[in-house]
């Protein structure tokens, strides 16, 4: 049977309470252990016979809502503007003025990358290249720059082949058409801005695509071109990128001049005015595919001093399978009938020539990129003829296979970027501890360390491993 | 603040989901639709030029859509009960239709099986 008083009141005794002298029950009252109420252990109205003690207040049974309802955290803060959130995801820092100046630290020039005694070295990028790398969004977020004074580079052993591959081109007026592949954070994309840089250290015009997803994954606007229905412009893309052009190349432009008439311009543009001026009509999304038209036709004129052209895209394995948009009979949209993919996959399976030289050259991305069959073979068969090896074949019985990126990558050269050697683990990480991003001694111990914890040398590995960057 | 067929939308609203505002237009209609007009899936109202939203406007007036689509909903339901079937019953007493039980857990039929239907 249950007692009818609760034993805890039994150990409540007020009138022992009461016995006790005033600073006794002072202490009771704040010791932190008790279990009697303060109000109970004070001993009530007893206390003080003389003088009226303050009564308890008295609380009856209340309901209290309150404690029903959620507390909600409001916050007041102002929510971000549009697109404020992906601005700071996607900025870039170059420079960081708390990393220490390196000594010795030389500037790239136009023939620095070229040279074999140079590779295994790094370099940093002149300013006026940096701008122009940066308005073509030659920099990447991923990429951290931005733990550094300088942006700089390591010249590989690949990126001086690369760029004699380049010169040797642009010399004999031919187009290098190539594409990078190679393990995640090998420096595909690195090696891009490479070729970028030389190329702007040169007078070449870089038309640089950086995310080739952006162009194929139906996230700008599209419209049929008016004369030729089966393809597709993307013109506010293109407005953007005709910008970037301009803004990176605007010296150049402002001394060749134009040798063809524009009639399909939203501006009338005379023969033998500026290029600069043909780049600047495109002011409204709707005229600038014709401006672009317009402006490839003009550097692409053989003589009148036209530069060599490169043709940079990252990310190629986007525009080698059908795109996500829709044609108005609600068909699926194959990635080359979009425009401009057009001209760059015409450029790099050889039906587009260059006349003045260049490079055509692409970079396959290891982050989210779509699986292509045919790619994927395509680069595997090139790679097995460039070393004289055993050609893999096609697997009779898969269906996923894409002609017309067969027909594409039939004769394009590939580049395998793979680990970086020990040699030029070490010039890396000199630079790094002469920045004092590394508070090591760079011997032969930690180079080798870093160098197998890094996958045996696969350089952003080794950036983890070595400068614990958030890069994850 | 862009109008179609005469209904305000917001401009940073998706013209996808604005053309699924309307009643007996899914996503498949509005795919559909955004495919015949060249707008990508991603687009915003704000982002429509002034042509393609009077080409939107006379694309949907030409369809059966909201109180046209409701109307056929409620005729359909108007013929069961003149014909005095089991269904045409089950919608003018508000149960379920299709041989539910009805001891709880009806208020969905409670709701929309009416012979002059809502939505």
């Amino acid at each position: 049977m249950a007692t009818p008083n609760c034993l805890r009141c039994l150990l409540v005794r007020p009138s022992v309470a009461a016995r006790l002298p005033a600073a006794r029950q002072m202490i009771t009252a704040a010791a932190p252990f008790s279990t009697t109420a303060n109000s109970r252990a004070a001993g009530g109205p007893q206390q003080g016979k003389g003088k009226k003690a303050p009564k308890p207040p008295v609380k009856g049974k209340q309901m209290n809502l309150s404690a029903f309802k959620k507390k909600r955290d409001v916050d007041k803060s102002k929510p971000p503007l549009p697109g404020e959130r992906k601005a700071y995801r996607k900025r870039i820092l170059l420079s960081n003025n708390n990393a220490l100046p390196v000594p010795g630290l030389q500037d790239v020039n136009a023939e620095s990358m070229l040279q074999t005694s140079n590779s295994g070295k790094v370099l940093s990028l002149p300013d006026a290249v940096v701008d122009q790398l940066r308005a073509v969004e030659a920099f990447k977020p991923t990429q951290c720059w931005g733990v550094f004074r300088k942006p700089s580079m390591l010249v590989r052993a690949e990126t001086v082949e690369l760029m004699q591959k380049m010169q040797k081109a642009a010399d004999s007026q031919q187009a290098l058409r190539l594409v990078v592949t190679g393990d995640r954070i090998t420096g595909k994309s690195m090696l891009l801005l490479q070729a970028m840089t030389h190329a702007y250290l040169n007078d070449w015009v870089v038309i640089n695509v950086p995310e080739a997803q952006e162009l194929t994954t139906a996230c700008t606007e599209y419209a049929p071109i008016p004369n030729n229905p089966t393809q597709y412009m993307q013109q506010n893309y293109v407005l953007k990128m005709i910008q970037a052009i301009r803004k990176a190349n605007e010296k150049l432009f402002s001394r060749l001049t134009t040798v063809h008439q524009h009639p399909d311009l939203p501006q009338h543009v005379p023969v033998s005015s500026p290029l600069l001026q043909l780049a600047n009509s495109a002011k409204e999304a709707d005229g600038a595919w014709a401006v672009f038209h317009a402006l490839w036709q003009e550097l692409t004129t053989k003589g009148y001093g036209r530069p060599p052209i490169l043709f940079a895209l990252d990310g190629v394995a986007h525009i080698m399978k059908m795109s996500d948009y829709r044609s108005p009979a609600f068909e699926q949209i194959h990635s080359f009938d979009l425009a401009l993919v057009r001209l760059f996959a015409d450029c790099l399976g050889g039906n587009v020539q260059l006349p003045n030289g260049g490079a055509v050259l692409a970079s396959t991305s290891r982050n989210n990129s779509p699986r292509t069959p045919s790619l994927e073979l395509a680069l595997l068969q090139r790679e097995a003829e460039q070393n004289k090896t055993e050609v893999p074949k096609k697997d009779p019985f898969f269906r996923g296979y894409d002609e017309r990126v067969d027909a594409v990558l039939k004769s394009v050269q590939v580049l395998r970027l793979d680990r970086v050697s020990k040699a030029e683990a070490r010039a890396v990480m000199e630079y790094w501890a002469a920045s004092g991003v590394l508070r090591a001694t760079v011997d032969e111990a930690t180079v080798s360390e870093k160098w197998t914890l890094g996958g045996n040398g696969v350089l952003g590995e080794m950036e983890r491993a070595a400068l614990l960057t958030m890069r994850l | 603040m862009v109008f179609i067929l005469g209904v305000n939308f917001h401009e940073q609203k998706l013209v996808k989901k604005a053309l699924e505002k309307f009643y007996a237009l899914g996503p498949q209609t509005s795919a559909r639709i955004l495919a015949k007009y060249c707008i990508h899936p991603r687009a915003k109202m704000g982002t429509l030029p002034p042509k393609t939203v009077t080409a939107l406007t006379a694309e949907l007036s030409t369809m059966t859509i909201e109180n046209d689509a409701k109307r056929i909903v409620q005729d359909n339901i108007k013929r069961l009960r003149d014909m005095g079937t089991y269904r045409g019953r089950r919608h003018a007493m508000g149960l379920p239709v299709r041989g539910q039980q009805t001891r709880n857990q009806i208020a969905t039929a409670r709701k929309l099986n009416k012979v002059e239907r809502r939505g």
